[in-house]
């Protein structure tokens, strides 16, 4: 049976390479076993054979592709419906951009001692994702504690001052300060090299300032120092 | 000087910040400083520039300007984009005023002193007047593209030069715009970088200085616009410039640590034209030199090695004496070690942390000079970290080693330790009395019963201790004439019946704790007090002053005792009062009452009173001398100061018992592998 199927593969040639040839794709039990020679298979019907299996195992990559399509965009919504879950409903939220009533906006204050950031909650629809996710923090903490008694009576609230954009500025500015004074063309050098180069000039030549690093086989000196308080407290331990 | 078993203590590992900005008070005599960790320090040049004030930083206040302004008022700004006006008297941050322009870059203040301009990142320039409670925004001049890195007020008061990346504007004060704006960087080969023009100032001639990243210091004709002399010092930044008052002389800091003088010298003898010359350079610092200032005497340098140094102009000074040498000041005037006798422990005081150490022990006797082997090594106990971003003023740690305090601006905390064998437990006393805080300096009283703060306005609290963990404030002691200015010193008797307290206007009190009354008042010395210490047996108040005189008061008598009248009749050694440093401490030897053990940055005496004084004949260092003469002519040759200068630089020394000395030394070049990196100098041959 091996010979046979050998044979036909090499008769068939390139075409036979995506699979079996069709003859074999027939039920076995058909053919007669040992003496028959192997079946003779027009060209055409090869051809035929070797274009379904072609449609065949494109069909397979097909579903494949469409399948891994239909995972990725059931991922997206999954995630879009989580964003929009964290977001209160559109209608809560156009409320509050209308004007909110002296009222509601004292109660705020009051309900998030600590938590206001310097500017009211609807203004900052526009602005970064986390100054949003705080707003609408805050508003949620709003709506449960509506919903509770008031349990605290005792608190002050106090309005922070507003962090978000002058430390990215600060931090804006140390960069440029870095990149000016220690960044690429500033030739700078380690403070071993530098210090120790009078050492290596002297008359008498004097190790490098940091000839040996402290920093070397740290974590090998520390699980030590643990080892051995560990041994030395079971030894007292069995001493005692 | 007697044979004594030393401690040498090197594990203390304090790294003291840059300096940043420096400002000399127009006429006056102090010199702020700030720091790169936002502390802010105030020395006094006509008290042998002694440190006499110290503004803690905080961990988000980054000091990028520094001014003074209307007289005595000093104003700092930094990268918070805040204007804060620093209270000088109670040492803390008075106000502060938002200027909304983003990070704020430079400051600086007109020769009247009453307005203020400020170079902010978003390229615009504000004024704000100085008015007597603070200050005001009074207007915005033109903005334009390009942070101001850096501000110069025309003397006169009408223009203001403002430096930026690649050009220099000069505006308009009473109308605002800018009449001229000056490219800076046409002249370099490859442009590739930008110029950043770190800093400018403005001469009343009309003349511009410029010093830019590329290293050189420029002089331009603002009202044409042209490049008048140009001057490469560096090939790495110029990053500083100051100019002195009569506007002859700019001194330059450059980034790899080098300072310059330029003058302006007649181009032949006698010849009225006048050109702008390199004459002297200076290398005194190895890290990048970002703050200079020009004093009527003196060149002033700050570095990012932490190192403060004047330099006296030698054709300034009258005489050759020792206000013509170099000053290099790295640590600070004040202690910030402090040494539990008994327990053996040793409390380090870093900016936001406390460290507790206890010295290690050893049982071998051995020769002079001899190292011991420890049969102990010195163990680190407690780390304390103080919460939230203040740093720390003071700590203190009693004498029997079971309490230690310390205090920030706004918080004061006081700790008992459990010794419990070799181990340690901290446990915080949780109601500590309501003081007005910051405390300026704590002592615990040498039975560790009482509490001793420092407070504003001359007053010190004295807080009872009570066992096993609580506090009580007993009384306030008060000085008799109100004074504005907080108490820097404390020093209790060991007996418990006098405390001696020290404020800003450098008069010293002291107090009978027995019936919480004001005893007496030293009398008024010219000079800051640097370290003061009363003896156990006789009473008697030894101060130290910042010209390194020496005093002694006896408190009972209410008078100078007669070896502090024989010490001012003769005259200390030239040598012993040209020292560099100020004495930080003094303390005695209970078994030989007529020894005073006091220490300064680079040496450690044995102060003997029952020997002669010596004359500026006699050599002062003679201790190394006196070891190789005979025993007769030893005796001949004695004198009363016997000093070692084995231990330096020295922070802090005591006497554990009467065989035992600690010696903690911060060896410099541990400080300096620690700091951020320098500019590599290529040196020939290697």
């Amino acid at each position: 049976m091996a010979r046979r199927l050998k044979a036909a593969a090499g008769k068939r040639g390139p075409p036979a390479k995506r699979g079996p040839p069709a003859a074999l794709l027939g039920p076995p039990s058909s053919e007669d076993e040992a003496d028959e020679a192997p079946e003779q298979v027009s060209f055409g019907v090869a051809k035929e054979a070797a274009e379904t299996q072609r449609k065949l195992v494109g069909e397979a990559a097909r579903r494949h592709r469409e399948l891994l399509k239909e995972k990725r965009r059931r991922r997206q919504e999954l995630f879009a419906e989580q964003k929009k879950r964290k977001l209160l409903p559109e209608a809560v939220l156009q409320e509050l951009t209308a004007a909110p009533p002296a009222g509601t906006d004292g109660q705020t204050a009051a309900a998030t001692p600590g938590k206001c950031h310097g500017g009211d909650a609807p203004k900052q629809r526009k602005g970064k994702i986390q100054r949003q996710g705080q707003a609408q923090r805050r508003v949620k903490k709003d709506k449960q504690r509506k919903r509770g008694a008031r349990s605290k009576g005792n608190y002050t609230a106090v309005c922070l001052k507003e962090h978000g954009l002058t430390g990215l500025h600060q931090q804006l500015a140390k960069d440029f300060l870095n990149t000016h004074l220690y960044g690429p063309d500033t030739n700078r050098v380690q403070a071993n090299e530098f210090f120790s180069l009078e050492n290596k000039k002297n008359p008498v030549k004097k190790a490098a300032v940091q000839f040996v690093d402290k920093s070397w086989g740290q974590e090998k000196k520390q699980r030590a120092a643990r080892f051995k308080k560990r041994w030395l407290a079971t030894q007292m331990k069995n001493r005692v | 000087m007697g044979e004594f078993e030393v401690h040498r203590v090197r594990f203390f590992g304090l790294v003291p910040a840059g300096v940043r900005c420096l400002a000399c008070q127009p006429r006056g005599a102090r010199l702020a400083l700030a720091r790169t960790d936002g502390a802010v320090e105030i020395y006094n040049c006509s008290a042998n520039y002694f440190q006499e004030k110290v503004i803690p930083g905080h961990e988000t206040r980054s000091v990028e300007a520094l001014c003074w302004a209307a007289g005595e008022r000093l104003f700092g700004a930094g990268l918070s984009g805040d204007i804060t006006e620093y209270d000088l008297a109670g040492l803390r941050v008075a106000r502060s005023l938002h200027g909304s322009g983003g990070p704020i870059w430079s400051m600086a203040a007109n020769s009247s002193g009453t307005q203020l301009a400020v170079g902010c990142e978003d390229g615009s320039v504000k004024l704000f007047q100085v008015i007597p409670g603070g200050i005001q925004f009074e207007r915005n001049l033109d903005r334009r593209k390009g942070r101001i890195l850096c501000l110069s007020w025309h003397p006169s008061g009408t223009h203001i030069a403002a430096g930026s990346i690649d050009i220099f504007r000069v505006l308009d004060v009473s109308s605002g715009q800018t009449v001229q704006r000056v490219m800076v960087n046409y002249h370099v080969q490859k442009v590739k970088r930008e110029c950043v023009v770190w800093s400018i100032a403005f001469l009343s001639s009309g003349t511009v200085v410029t010093s830019d990243s590329f290293g050189r210091v420029q002089f331009w004709d603002w009202e044409r616009g042209t490049l008048q002399e140009s001057h490469t010092v560096s090939t790495s930044s110029a990053l500083s410039l100051a100019v002195s008052e009569k506007e002859d002389s700019i001194i330059v800091g450059t980034s790899t640590g080098a300072t310059y003088q330029f003058q302006l010298l007649p181009v032949r003898m006698g010849s009225l034209e006048k050109r702008w010359v390199r004459t002297k350079p200076f290398q005194h610092h190895t890290h990048d030199v970002r703050a200079v200032a020009h004093s009527s005497t003196a060149l002033i340098s700050g570095g990012l090695d932490a190192q403060l140094v004047i330099r006296p102009l030698m054709e300034k000074v009258q005489k050759k004496s020792y206000d013509a040498a170099l000053r290099k000041f790295t640590f600070p005037h004040r202690r910030l070690v402090s040494c539990a006798r008994k327990a053996r422990l040793l409390l380090f005081q870093f900016s936001q942390h406390l460290e507790l150490w206890r010295l290690g022990s050893t049982d071998e006797t051995g020769k002079d000079g001899e190292v011991l082997p420890l049969r102990r090594m010195p163990e680190h106990l407690v780390q304390l970290k103080s919460k939230g971003p203040e740093h720390i003023y003071c700590s203190c740690v009693s004498p029997c080693g079971s309490w230690v305090a310390y205090s920030t601006a706004s918080r004061f905390h006081l700790y008992r330790v459990q010794h419990k064998g070799d181990s340690v437990s901290i446990k915080k006393v949780p109601k500590v009395p309501k003081l007005l805080l910051p405390a300026y300096q704590l002592q615990f009283s040498a039975n560790s019963s009482s509490l001793f703060v420092a407070s504003s306005r001359g007053s010190v609290h004295v807080l009872q201790l009570l066992e096993p963990g609580g506090c009580r404030h007993l009384h306030t002691l008060r000085p008799p004439s109100e004074s504005p200015e907080a108490v820097y010193l404390l020093a209790a008797s060991a007996d418990g019946h006098w405390l001696a307290a020290v404020g800003g206007d450098w008069m010293i009190h002291i107090y009978n704790l027995k019936c919480s009354k004001h005893h007496c008042t030293v009398p008024t010395y010219s000079c800051a007090v640097t370290a003061l210490a009363v003896h156990p047996l006789t009473n008697n108040l030894v101060i130290a002053y910042s010209d390194q005189q020496l005093f002694e008061f006896s408190i009972p008598e209410k008078q100078y005792t007669a070896w502090s009248r024989t010490v001012q009749s003769c005259g200390l050694h030239t040598v012993w009062l040209e020292r560099d440093s100020p004495i930080t401490h003094i303390t005695f030897n209970p078994k030989n009452p007529s020894h005073i053990l006091l220490h300064d940055t680079y040496m450690f005496c044995v102060l003997d009173k029952s020997l002669p004084l010596p004359d500026n004949s006699a050599l002062l260092m003679n201790q190394s001398t006196l070891k190789q003469l005979p025993e007769t002519a030893r005796q001949r040759q004695l004198h009363a100061f016997k000093i070692c200068k084995k231990f330096q630089p020295l922070l802090f020394a005591d006497l554990l018992d009467e065989k035992c000395l600690v010696m903690v030394e911060r060896p410099i070049m541990d400080i300096k592998t620690q700091l951020p990196l320098p500019v590599q100098q290529k040196k020939f041959g290697t």
